[in-house]
């Protein structure tokens, strides 16, 4: 039994890694029938898929489309197993705020981080495109979030990020939250220059350093 | 202050710096070119440069993700994130493709009427020749001179600059040059030069080093014609939207942030000598209309020029650049967009990516006896990959099977003979193309993501008019960089749709014959002026579900 256990929660996260759809909702039933722990089964199963899925993207095996599959596959599984979820799980997550400053509207390269961010268990509230700096900061304050995470693919934008990190300072909350930023023109430097936590340089890397910044293993 | 010792091409120069100073803006103080294509951001990996003494203490910031291991044991930094914190001495690393520049200069040739805007008319009584533009006198000038009448098309590309001299008596083509655009050394794309003119300072300087270069442009073609500057009456500038506003000086800053506001849409006529530009006392400059920010007036020469507007059926124009801008025109309809293709085609963000100069390679194939063949610019033996050479690679390689769908590697089973050159370096698979020369992964992915945004451009034009690939009857490929292009590369990669071949033209710098248009014929500017008012155009970074149409077109 318990062999069967590991053995389908394994299956899972191939599934995930494979992009196939079905295989993840047909185990996920399996799943739910055998009376295993779906909490167990979407960490060890389906976020273990997409971190795989994220390492072969990282080593540039994998491309956004197949990144994309796999979350089509997870979330498939996902809805399967979340309303059998106990209760005490709920609420445990972690919370990222997440947009794309103002100015720009470009948010395909947001979209990915917030995809995997969220298969990864993140709780992500998707503040969406051109939004004020201000408005990073009020939200992740009302919801208590971990981590604000900047996008932008425009040149011309990215000093809305440290104004974020101004009016943090300002607002004396900096240390509430850590920052992370990402996109086009971003570097490492950038990060280093206005004094955020983190830069991420793609949607993978982005889920270990969100990770990392919350002191769990990256 | 601590000094610098910079060493360039065997010249040497020693500077005060303060410390904290980039390495990269020491340079620039001090006038030393040093490409830096991203302005500064530390994202390009262009601005390497060698600190030699490496016995001094201090460690260079941490290794960017931009240098490999090898450069980072030889003490290459880059310069735009090293700042100066001791006495150093520092090697600018000369890149092979800062000497020259190949460009295009032929276009789609174009029946115009010969109706300029500047008339010529001499008074025997007075001796004096009067200059009229459309209802009023321009100026007078001493003698007889009605037999000397110019006018000027300046071709403001992003990377390039091209000047053509026209004979307003006869529309002939005189003389034309072109050079680089300085302000690349600066900023090389759109956004950066938008970024670094929103200061004064940096608009300043974009616009002086314009105006500097514009000038060299049309002394050059005084020498080389015989026709005094002086007898310049018109300046067409045909640009892009931002490269307008930086000749003329206005901030761009309103085109880097959304709602992407022009603050100046052309249409327009200016005084010459404002802008210190050499020509006649009274010369005048004409902007071409724009559609949009990012739909400037190059786009309006090339609608002009393609006769967009007279085509029956459906015609596509696609302008392939860092920015694909594009337009479909059915049956006089005409609906615009542009796409943030990225710098890939012009060899930026590619491991082994330069410029088309001397040992580039601009051609690429493999025939059916499995043997590559490889054509570099100027015949020399290969250093890096231009645009056109990297389209030929990714797209023979699809074709024949080293690159999968998914833009992933694999021995190919049609051509095993040729498996031996997928081989490894630093523990990843590349293709060897040349002895110094090879594709990476990385580099196909960027690839990936340039033709998904131009393939998903126009798909979101053609969805947009309710049409199929296979209804479209024409598609013209305009750039200059366009020339270099080979058609099946294109559908190889999939930049274009199948059902495209066949239908592929390419037109050249439409830009530059567009402008000569409105050069040569005045009436035409007002039709213009009218027909952009009624482009449509498309905004497709708030398009819905753009995102998914990009993603669906990054395969090959």
């Amino acid at each position: 039994m318990i062999q069967n256990q590991e053995e389908l929660i394994k299956q899972l996260s191939d599934a995930v890694v494979d992009m196939d759809e079905d295989k993840a909702v047909e185990l996920a039933n399996q799943i739910v029938e055998q009376g295993i722990d779906a909490y167990l089964a979407i960490d060890q199963g389906l976020s273990d898929g997409m971190s795989r899925a994220g390492q072969l993207f990282e080593e540039e095996e994998y491309f956004i489309p197949e990144l994309l599959m796999c979350s089509d596959a997870m979330y498939a599984g996902l809805e399967v197993l979340r309303p059998h979820l106990k209760i005490q799980h709920e609420g445990e997550r972690e919370i990222v705020v997440i947009g794309v400053i103002e100015g720009d509207t470009h948010d395909i390269g947001k979209n990915l981080v917030k995809i995997m961010l969220e298969t990864s268990g993140y709780e992500v509230i998707d503040l969406g495109r051109d939004i004020p700096p201000q408005d990073f900061v009020q939200v992740a304050k009302e919801k208590n979030a971990h981590i604000i995470a900047l996008s932008t693919l425009m040149t011309t934008t990215m000093d809305g990020m440290a104004e974020v990190i101004r009016i943090l300072n300002r607002e004396q909350v900096r240390n509430s939250f850590k920052v992370m930023i990402g996109g086009g023109p971003i570097s490492q430097a950038f990060a280093d220059k206005i004094g955020a936590d983190a830069y991420a340089s793609n949607a993978a890397e982005a889920v270990r350093i969100a990770r990392k910044l919350l002191g769990g293993a990256a | 202050m601590s000094e610098i010792t910079f060493i360039q091409a065997g010249r040497q120069v020693t500077l005060p710096v303060s410390p904290g100073t980039s390495l990269l803006d020491a340079t620039r103080k001090h006038g030393i070119l040093l490409e830096s294509p991203c302005n500064g951001n530390g994202t390009c990996g262009k601005c390497k440069v060698k600190i030699v003494q490496q016995s001094e203490t201090g460690q260079p910031a941490e290794g960017s993700p931009l240098l490999t291991e090898e450069e980072r044991q030889q003490g290459i930094v880059l310069a735009c994130v090293t700042p100066v914190d001791r006495n150093m001495t520092v090697e600018i690393l000369s890149r092979q493709d800062s000497r020259n520049v190949q460009i295009i200069q032929h276009g789609m040739s174009l029946e115009i009427d010969l109706q300029p805007a500047i008339l010529k008319r001499y008074d025997t009584a007075r001796d004096t020749t009067e200059v009229w533009t459309v209802g009023h006198l321009l100026g007078l000038e001493t003698g007889d001179t009605g037999q000397e009448n110019y006018g000027l098309v300046v071709d403001i590309g992003t990377t390039t600059l091209v000047a053509a001299l026209f004979d307003l008596h006869s529309g002939r083509e005189v003389g034309s040059v072109a050079r680089l655009n300085p302000q690349s050394h600066h900023a090389q794309d759109v956004l950066s030069r938008i970024k670094l003119a929103s200061t004064a300072d940096g608009l300043a300087v974009l616009h002086s080093k314009f105006i500097t270069v514009l000038n060299a442009m049309i002394a050059e073609l005084a020498q080389e014609t015989g026709i005094q500057s002086k007898r310049i009456y018109e300046i067409i500038f045909s640009g892009n939207t931002c490269m307008l506003h930086l000749a003329l000086a206005v901030d761009p800053s309103s085109l880097g942030k959304y709602p992407y506001t022009p603050a100046i849409n052309g249409g327009s006529v200016h005084q010459a000598s404002e802008y210190g530009i050499r020509g006649a006392e009274f010369a005048q400059i004409y902007l071409p209309p724009v559609m949009s920010a990012y739909v400037g007036a190059d786009i309006t020469s090339g609608i002009l020029a393609a006769e967009l507007k007279e085509r029956r059926g459906l015609t596509l124009f696609v302008d392939v650049g860092t920015n694909g801008e594009m337009v479909l025109a059915a049956d006089g309809k005409l609906l615009a967009t542009s796409t943030a293709a990225g710098p890939a085609f012009e060899g930026m963000n590619i491991e082994h990516g330069m410029r088309a100069a001397p040992g580039a390679i601009e051609k690429f194939s493999i025939q059916d006896n499995g043997l590559v063949e490889i054509k570099t610019i100027g015949d020399q033996s290969a250093i890096g990959i231009c645009g056109s050479g990297l389209l030929d690679i990714v797209g023979e390689l699809v074709k024949h099977g080293f690159i999968q769908g998914s833009g992933k590697f694999r021995e190919s089973v049609a051509k095993p003979e040729l498996n031996e050159r997928l081989i490894k370096k630093d523990g990843k698979t590349v293709f060897q193309v040349a002895d110094a020369v090879w594709l990476s992964q990385k580099d196909i992915r960027q690839v990936q993501l340039a033709k998904g945004a131009i393939r998903a451009g126009i798909e979101a034009l053609l969805a947009q008019n309710g049409v199929l690939p296979e209804q479209v009857n024409r598609v013209y490929i305009a750039g200059s960089f366009g020339y270099h292009l080979n058609p099946a590369s294109l559908i190889h990669i999939g930049m274009l749709p199948a059902a495209f071949a066949d239908k592929i033209e390419f037109l050249g710098n439409t830009s530059k014959t567009g402008g000569q248009a409105l050069l040569l014929n005045q009436p035409v500017r007002q039709t213009m002026s009218q027909l952009v008012q009624q482009v449509e155009v498309l905004e497709l970074a708030t398009m819905t579900n753009f995102d998914k149409l990009f993603v669906a077109c990054l395969n090959f």
